[in-house]
C-alpha cells in the first residue's frame, strides 16, 4: 500500500498534502491537565482497544504502540513525518499512538485531548481527508464515549478547540511568495478569515525549505463542510498567487533560476557532508525547478519524500542508529546521492 | 569567490530575488543562503503563535472582570464538583479541567466562546447515534428548524420511521419557505 506521500496528486506544485485534526475527548477521565499516570495508562489502553475493530471494519491494518517507550529516534521522527505531534513526542505521561499501515490515518491518545484523529492526504483534497477523519470518528464512537454537549459540541481541553474540534491545514510550498517576501503580508491577509499560517511542524516550529501550513483558527460556530469550504477557497487563492509569482519570475529571470536550481542539484548530488537545513533549503531549489519545468529528471520523483527523510530523526531511523552531527550530515549526503535521479540534460 | 554576506565561506549558491521589479543577484554560501532563503519567518511566525496560546488567558482575564462589574461578586467560588477546577483556574491556564467542567462554569462561557470563537453554539456535527435527553436546557437556543431536525434525529435513532418521515417532509417544506422568502 502507497503512503500518502508517494502517490502523484493534483496540485503538488504548491500544496503538498491536506490534513484533518479532530479533537475528542472521554467523559469518564479528567483532561490532560488533571489526569494522574495511572488514569493516563488506562485511557491509553481503552482507547487503543478500538485498533482491532478499526482494521476489521476498514480494509487495512491499524498498528498501536505507546510513544512514550519508544526511542528518541522513533519519536523525533514520527514527529517529521506528521504523525504524531511535537507536544505528544515531548510528553512524559504514557500517551499512545493507532496508526495505518497507509500513515494516513493516525490517532494520538493523551495529547492535550485525550483522542485526536488525524487523516492526511496528498495534493489539495480537504474533503478526502475529513471523509476517512469522520468515518474513523464514528467507528471510534461506538466504542468510547466522545464527551458532547448540544450547545458546546466536542468538548475539548482548550476553549479555542471546542465545537466541532476541528482543525483543517494543507501544507503549501510557496518559494516564490517566500523570495518575493510576501509571506507575511500573506498571513495579515488571510488572517482576516480567521485563517493562520505557521511554520511546517506547526504551532511555534520554523518554516523550513518554504513550506508553510494553513489552518483554521476557529471551531463554533461554523459547520465542518463550512470549515472546508473557507480553507479550500483560501487555500487556492494562495495556490494562484504563487503560480502568478513563479510566472513572474519566470519571465524575468529564468536563466538565472535554471542556473541557480542546476547549482543546487550540483550540491546535492556531490556534496559529501550536507546539513538537514541546507539540504531543505536546496531540495526547496529542485522543486521550484522541477514544478516549473526547468528541470527534468530520468524517473518519477518525490522530492517532499526526500525532505523528510534528510531530516535528522527519520535519517538516523534509516540507518537504524543514533550517530553524531558529523557522521550524520555524511550519512546525509550519501542517503540524498543514492535517492536523487539522473537529470535528462536536454535543455 | 567569497559569500557576498558573510565574506568568509566559498560561495556556492547564485541567489537571485526580484524586489519590487529590480533583480538582484547574491553569491551565497550555504549557511547564509539558508539562512537567507528563511525569509525571517521565524520570528514573526512565533510571534503569531504567542498571540494565540498567551491572549487566551489575557482574553479570558477580560471577560471575569467584566462579569464581576456587572454581578458584584467575585467568580472564584466556582469550582467543578467533578474534578475540583476552579473558574480562576480555567481562567490562568486557558484549559478545562474535566468534560463536566463546560456545565460547571456555564453561566460565564457565553462571553467567553464569543469572545474567543465568535460563536456561542456548536452548529456542526452531532454524534452518530447520539441521544439528545437532557437537552431541554439548550432547546431554547435553537431555530424551529433546528428543533425538528432533533425530534427527527430521535425519531430516526427510535426507529419510529413514520414519524421520521413526517418531520423530514415538513422539514423540507420549511426550508423550501425560507429560501422563497430570502
Ligand atoms: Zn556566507
Ligand atoms: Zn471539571
Amino acid at each position: 500500500m502507497l503512503k500518502w506521500y508517494e502517490q502523484m496528486v493534483p496540485d503538488s506544485d504548491v500544496v503538498i498534502s491536506s490534513r484533518i485534526r479532530l479533537a475528542r475527548n472521554l467523559d469518564n477521565y479528567p483532561f490532560s491537565s488533571k489526569i494522574t499516570e495511572e488514569q493516563a495508562t488506562a485511557l491509553v489502553n481503552e482507547v487503543k482497544g478500538v485498533a482491532a475493530s478499526l482494521t476489521e471494519q476498514e480494509k487495512r491494518k491499524f498498528y498501536t504502540c505507546n510513544i512514550s517507550t519508544l526511542s528518541d529516534i522513533d519519536k523525533t521522527a514520527m514527529v517529521e513525518r506528521h504523525i504524531v505531534s511535537p507536544l505528544l513526542a515531548e510528553k512524559e505521561q504514557t500517551t499512545g499512538l493507532i496508526l495505518s499501515e497507509d500513515e494516513t490515518i493516525s490517532i494520538m491518545i493523551n495529547e492535550e485531548d485525550h483522542v485526536r484523529i488525524q487523516a492526511i492526504v496528498g495534493g489539495l483534497n480537504l474533503e478526502q481527508a475529513y471523509q476517512e477523519a469522520d468515518h474513523v470518528d464514528d467507528l471510534a464512537y461506538h466504542k468510547l464515549h466522545f464527551a458532547y454537549d448540544e450547545k458546546y459540541g466536542y468538548l475539548t481541553a482548550c476553549p479555542t478547540n471546542a465545537g466541532t474540534g476541528m482543525r483543517a491545514s494543507c501544507m503549501v510550498f510557496l518559494p516564490a511568495l517566500s523570495s518575493a517576501r510576501m509571506i507575511q503580508k500573506l498571513i495579515e491577509e488571510v488572517g482576516k478569515y480567521g485563517v493562520t499560517v505557521r511554520g511546517i511542524y506547526g504551532e511555534g516550529t520554523k518554516s523550513l525549505g518554504n513550506i508553510y501550513q494553513i489552518s483554521n483558527q476557529k471551531t463554533m460556530g461554523i459547520s465542518e463542510n463550512e470549515i472546508i469550504e473557507n480553507l479550500k477557497r483560501i487555500v487556492s487563492q494562495v495556490v494562484k498567487q504563487e503560480r502568478k509569482r513563479r510566472e513572474y519570475m519566470l519571465s524575468v529571470g529564468a536563466d538565472e533560476i535554471q542556473d541557480q536550481v542546476y547549482r543546487s542539484y550540483g550540491v546535492l548530488k556531490y556534496a559529501r557532508q550536507i546539513s538537514s537545513d541546507d539540504a531543505m533549503t536546496l531540495l526547496s531549489q529542485l522543486k521550484f525547478g522541477a514544478d516549473c519545468g526547468l528541470i527534468e529528471f530520468d524517473r518519477e520523483f518525490n522530492i517532499h519524500k526526500l525532505m523528510m527523510g534528510v531530516q535528522p530523526g527519520s535519517l538516523q531511523w534509516t540507518l537504524g542508529k543514533n550517530v553524531g552531527s558529523v557522521t550524520r550530515d555524511q550519512s546525509r549526503a550519501e542517503y540524498i546521492r543514492k535517492e536523487l535521479p539522473a537529470i535528462i540534460n536536454n535543455l | 569567490m567569497l559569500c557576498d554576506r558573510c565574506q568568509k565561506r566559498d560561495a556556492k549558491i547564485l541567489y537571485t530575488e526580484i524586489i519590487n521589479g529590480v533583480k538582484k543577484e547574491q553569491h551565497l554560501c550555504e549557511e547564509c543562503a539558508t539562512d537567507y532563503t528563511s525569509f525571517q519567518m521565524e520570528k514573526p511566525l512565533l510571534n503569531s503563535d504567542l498571540t494565540l496560546g498567551d491572549l487566551l488567558s489575557t482574553l479570558l482575564d477580560n471577560y471575569t472582570v467584566v462579569d464581576k462589574k456587572q454581578s458584584g461578586e467575585a467568580n472564584s467560588t466556582v469550582v467543578c464538583s467533578n474534578c475540583g477546577t476552579s473558574y480562576e483556574e480555567f481562567i490562568q491556564k486557558g484549559r478545562f479541567g474535566c468534560s463536566k467542567c463546560y456545565n460547571s462554569f456555564s453561566s460565564h462561557l457565553g462571553k467567553t466562546f464569543k469572545g474567543i470563537q465568535g460563536a456561542q453554539f456548536h452548529t456542526g456535527k452531532r454524534p452518530k447515534g447520539y441521544i439528545t435527553a437532557g437537552s431541554e436546557r439548550t432547546m431554547k437556543d435553537f431555530t424551529e428548524i433546528e428543533k425538528l431536525s432533533l425530534k427527527l434525529q430521535e425519531a430516526i435513532e427510535k426507529e419510529e420511521f413514520e414519524e421520521a418521515a413526517r418531520l423530514r417532509d415538513f422539514i423540507k417544506q420549511m426550508k423550501k419557505e425560507e429560501t422563497n422568502n430570502a
